[in-house]
């Protein structure tokens, strides 16, 4: 018996765990590509009038649907720098069409969506991310709060570990007809 | 007295307060340029008379590109001082002006009216201002005579600013 | 003269508050009756001030009396008498002047209708408010004072309220909603220092603090909602919540009042979590006023706050000398509050579904707090600007709300106390052909994404326990006292409306819930260039730009364009989405124009207009949305339930109600 309950403890305990590895894996990004050394800025790009320091394109160039479908997610994590906390996917300020456009331009022609993020962060800083990069410091804000969450499985399998119940203790006697009735009523 | 309860409540609360203290020594919306210290992005656009300017050809000499639409009341402000300036600094250092998502018409008609300091580049698709991380007009960097950034400028730019930049880069 | 008035009655205020505070405390602690009389003598006259002081601020307003400094700030002759009326709250100090009375009405509130059944703790109560009163009275005062005279000469015409207040209807009455949300959360944190301070929670503190947190819990949801439908309605990017720190601000104290009014049923049925419950009912109250601190100081980047004020440090003040006053009292008073009994009994029981929905309510609430102040931590410790939005928020909530709606069925399904492992298994179980069932459902109605599918599975195997549950008084009595099912369904309400309430806000979650992920999984986005004439085609829709007008009225001036709608050959009518330009603003707001139908809603926003006549029309079409609105007002409708009294027969009544076996279910 106490043998069975023990395991279905274990089961709530893997379930918290369970949740909380579910909720890094999903907070993580999935893969990391290693980074292109940086490359020799500013060398003037023949299709366009702006140089962009970016280097070589980390892929094949993209197109079509594949090319639409990587522009809406990197469009998603990019911040429009003219309204406040939407994303370029998002808005449709003239800032955000640009920056669409030149990230649609950019993946086009085969660069990596960290490469396009790079460029825009050499620009605008860390800022235009919508998503900290997990990386350093900013770990912090995705480690807290799957800690508080172990923290707490673990207290509340602690807690649901002791199968006793004690009687209400007689230093509370304004309690004890009220814990009587709750008793009764519960008691099914 | 449970000390357990308030040593865990003061360590949960000072912190927050703490970050919460801290935030007034900012301003929510001002943002360092990371290009600072960086090569300038090189463009070569083309300004609405007609004429073509590369960055890179301008080397050698300071240059101040300021970012401005004619929508934007800041810009109409500084337009006469940075008239004075380029009048000043004629032959030492290069002023020119990029056009931050505006009209072309209304670009030309305000010059006309107001004067030209410099060309006024259009900037298609907005790549310049991209590559130099402007949030919104006016915006203006100063430019080494290698080419490198040394101040941005947000919002409207101050004659004792411009001076005081400017000078040691000649 | 309404400059002087309204500063009287604000001084008025602040004096009492600041009498009626200490009074308050002394005749709690010294259970005195007559203190108490006075207290709530007190009480009433604070409230009565706040009301006047409104009064003759709306007075002022309506008048266009433009001596008063915040009439100048907000009025404008041309402004129609409705929007000049809610200006109270458009602008920093009329909105903490209408805080005050809401507060007023709270303490009103509390005053007459807690006249019985609060008897050991009233004083301290009201004691509690009145000592938050006096720091929106000194507010009021000095630093955001409304009332101030203008300096000669006197303007003869204002700006006008924000254009944002003056675009949507919605923009009335979300912020009342919100406000009684934040300001009401006052009255349970009130109650839980009244506990601390006595020492002890009986049944006339249990009961009370229930009641006066569902209020606020309920204002709040509906707050929060309709703050996301007005911005679908008029930010026109098609969406309903962005993440902004000043949505999350109105976010944080929900979440954990939520989880209080979990814990606080533990606490009735089983008598244990009583200091948790005092805590998370304390966390709330500081997370209102943390999150005003976000709204109000402009330390955020966001859509809504307002501009940096000396209100901000203010309000750090208070909250850090409300933090370490909760803290100490609670380090003080808690060991007269601990637990006699262990929290639960065994690890699949009811208690410990409860114990992880607090969890789970908690984590949620830190999650969203920690991403909302990163931003400053990263900027204190780095020196760098980052940004914390959408993808964030999203990565973590979701699967913490998923586990939430999944908890909700197990939850429930789980008897309370020990169980032994076979029952509860069975219990568990019984419920996953549902979960299939749903998931079939969505897939033959089209659904192809494995979120949307796990989203209407997790939804079908809580439905079921929700149904179940929820039905069970009813359908008992059906079988038992052999009641046809509208008479039985109707005892059922009156006397276990609580039971039903609470099943009935479950169920509401889950309309929410399964809205969300298919609204968020099957918008269609399209935007063209249209001349008058053109059409493009969205989804079955084909939208012909008929032409533009521009209607000039005296505060603005309105670029509508007019787009007849067809679909599979039938005219459907036209929409008008507009930009308004208003003459106190740089950019232009546009209003899109919403066709809201019960499966999907097609919603059309102007871009641009340009001179040679086109247009940018931006299209979309997203199912389901205006089931988020139904649900939470679902939710809405439940906890109102639950705060109905149950219908207690008398003995007398007969057989049927005497030995009813099923009355002991009106507590739950």
């Amino acid at each position: 018996m106490s043998q069975g309950l023990l395991s279905i403890a274990r089961a709530g305990v893997a379930w918290a765990l369970l949740t909380a590895a579910l909720a890094v894996a999903l907070a993580l990004p999935g893969s990391t590509q290693p980074l292109e050394p940086p490359a020799a800025p500013v060398a003037p790009v023949a299709s366009t009038a702006v140089s962009r320091p970016l280097g070589d394109p980390a892929g094949p160039p993209r197109s079509g649907a594949e090319l639409d479908r990587v522009t809406e997610r990197l469009a998603s994590r990019m911040r429009c720098p003219v309204c406040q906390g939407l994303s370029i996917a998002a808005s449709r300020s003239i800032s955000a069409l640009n920056m669409r456009h030149e990230v649609r331009e950019l993946l086009a022609a085969g660069y990596s969506e960290e490469q396009v993020l790079d460029y825009f962060e050499q620009a605008y800083g860390e800022f235009i991310r919508l998503v900290p990069k997990p990386r350093g410091f900013n770990l912090v804000v995705w480690v807290l709060p799957v800690a508080l969450l172990a923290l707490g499985g673990a207290l509340i399998a602690r807690l649901t570990r002791s199968r006793s119940v004690r009687s209400a203790s007689a230093a509370d006697p304004a309690l004890a007809d009220y814990r009587e009735r709750v008793r009764k009523e519960t008691s099914d | 007295m449970n000390r357990r309860v308030l040593v865990v409540g003061l360590l949960v609360a000072s912190p927050l307060l703490a970050v919460l203290a801290v935030s007034f020594r900012y301003d929510p919306h001002f943002i360092r340029s990371p290009l600072l210290g960086k090569e300038a992005p090189n463009f070569r656009l083309v300004d609405i008379d007609g004429g073509t300017y590369e960055l890179a050809a301008l080397r050698g000499q300071p240059v101040v590109i300021n970012f401005w639409a004619t929508y934007c009341p800041p810009c109409i402000v500084e337009h006469p001082m940075l008239s004075q300036a380029a009048d000043h600094y004629r032959g030492q250092a290069h002023f020119l002006g990029v056009i931050y998502q505006d009209d072309e018409n209304l670009i030309r008609k305000f010059v006309d009216q107001r004067g030209r300091w410099g060309p006024s580049l259009i900037d298609p698709d907005g790549r310049a201002a991209i590559a130099y991380g402007v949030y919104g007009p006016p915006e203006t960097f100063f430019v080494d005579r290698d080419g490198k950034i040394v101040d941005k400028v947000i919002g409207e730019v101050t004659a004792s600013h411009l001076r005081a930049t400017l000078e040691p880069l000649l | 003269m309404s400059s002087t008035l309204g500063q009287g009655f604000v001084l008025l205020a602040l004096l009492l508050c600041a009498v009626g505070a200490p009074v308050g405390f002394v005749a709690g602690a010294r259970r005195s009756a007559f203190g108490l009389r006075l207290v709530r003598a007190i009480a009433l006259g604070f409230a009565a001030s706040m009301a006047l002081a409104t009064l003759v601020m709306e007075w002022a307003l309506v008048r266009h009396d433009f001596s008063v400094s915040y009439v100048a700030q907000v009025g404008s002759r041309s402004t129609p008498l409705h929007i000049t009326i809610v200006s109270l709250w458009s602008s920093l100090e009329g909105s903490i002047l209408f805080w005050g009375l809401i507060l007023g009405l709270f303490t009103a509130g509390v005053t007459m209708l807690q006249r019985r059944g609060h008897d050991d703790y009233l004083a301290y109560t009201l004691g509690t408010i009145l000592s938050v009163g006096m720091f929106f009275s000194l507010l009021l005062a000095g630093p955001a004072n409304p009332f101030q005279a203008m300096p000669a000469p006197i303007p003869t015409d204002g700006p006008g309220p924000n254009a944002l207040l003056q675009n949507h209807l919605l923009m009335i009455i979300h912020p009342p909603m919100l406000y009684l949300g934040y300001v009401g959360m006052t009255v349970p944190f009130a109650m839980a220092v009244a506990a601390l301070l006595r020492g002890q929670l009986g049944p006339t503190w249990l009961r009370p603090l229930r009641n006066w947190l569902l209020v606020p819990t309920a204002f709040l949801t509906l707050g929060i909602m309709l703050g996301g439908w007005w911005s679908y309605e008029v930010l026109g990017w098609g969406g309903y919540w962005a993440w902004d720190p000043v949505e999350n601000a109105s976010f944080l104290p929900w979440l954990t009042a939520i989880a209080a009014v979990h814990s606080a049923v533990v606490q009735q049925r089983r008598g244990s979590l009583k200091a948790w419950t005092v805590i998370l009912v304390m966390i709330s109250f500081l997370l209102t006023i943390l999150g005003t601190f976000l709204t109000r100081s402009g330390v955020v980047n966001s859509v809504h706050s307002f501009t940096q004020t000396p209100i901000g440090p203010m309000f750090l003040g208070f909250l850090g000398i409300c933090a370490v006053a909760v803290v100490v009292l609670l380090a003080l008073r808690i060991d007269t509050l601990a637990s006699p009994a262990p929290v639960t009994t065994g690890p699949l029981s009811r208690e410990t579904g409860f114990l992880v929905n607090n969890l789970l309510f908690v984590a949620l609430m830190f999650t969203v707090l920690v991403g909302t102040l990163f931003p400053i931590l990263a900027e204190a410790v780095k020196g760098v600007k980052v940004s914390v939005g959408e993808p964030y928020f999203n990565r973590m909530a979701v699967p913490l709300f998923s586990s939430l709606v999944l908890l909700m069925g197990l939850g429930p399904a789980l008897p309370w106390g020990s169980a032994d492992p076979q029952h509860a298994r069975r219990a568990l179980l019984w419920p996953l052909p549902a979960a299939a069932v749903a998931a079939l459902v969505a897939w033959l109605l089209g659904g192809r994404s494995l979120g949307v599918l796990s989203a209407c599975a997790l939804a079908g195997y809580t439905l079921w326990v929700t149904a179940d549950q929820g039905l069970r008084p009813a359908r008992e009595r059906r079988r038992h006292l052999g009641e046809t099912t509208p008479v039985a369904l109707g005892r059922a309400i009156r006397l276990t409306p609580r039971r039903l309430g609470a099943y009935l806000a479950h169920f509401g979650v889950l309309v929410t819930f399964v809205a969300v992920a298919v609204s968020s999984s099957y918008q269609v986005d399209g935007e063209a260039t249209l001349r008058p004439g053109s059409a493009m085609t969205i989804g079955a829709y084909t939208l012909t730009y008929q032409g533009g007008q521009l209607e000039e009225s005296p505060h603005l001036s309105r670029q509508v364009a007019t787009v007849r709608i067809a679909a599979r050959g039938k005219q459907l009518g036209t929409l008008s989405p507009s930009l308004n330009f208003y003459p106190t603003q740089s950019d232009p707001l546009g209003t899109p124009a919403v066709r809201t139908g019960l499966t999907h809603d097609l919603y059309l926003t102007l871009m641009n207009v340009s001179r040679d006549g086109q247009i940018g029309l931006r299209a979309i079409v997203t199912p389901a949305v205006v089931w988020i609105w139904l649900g939470v007002m679902v939710i809405v409708l439940g906890t109102g339930l639950c705060l109905v009294p149950p219908w207690v027969p008398r003995p007398a009544a007969g057989r049927e109600t005497v030995a009813d076996p099923l009355l002991g279910a009106a507590e739950g």
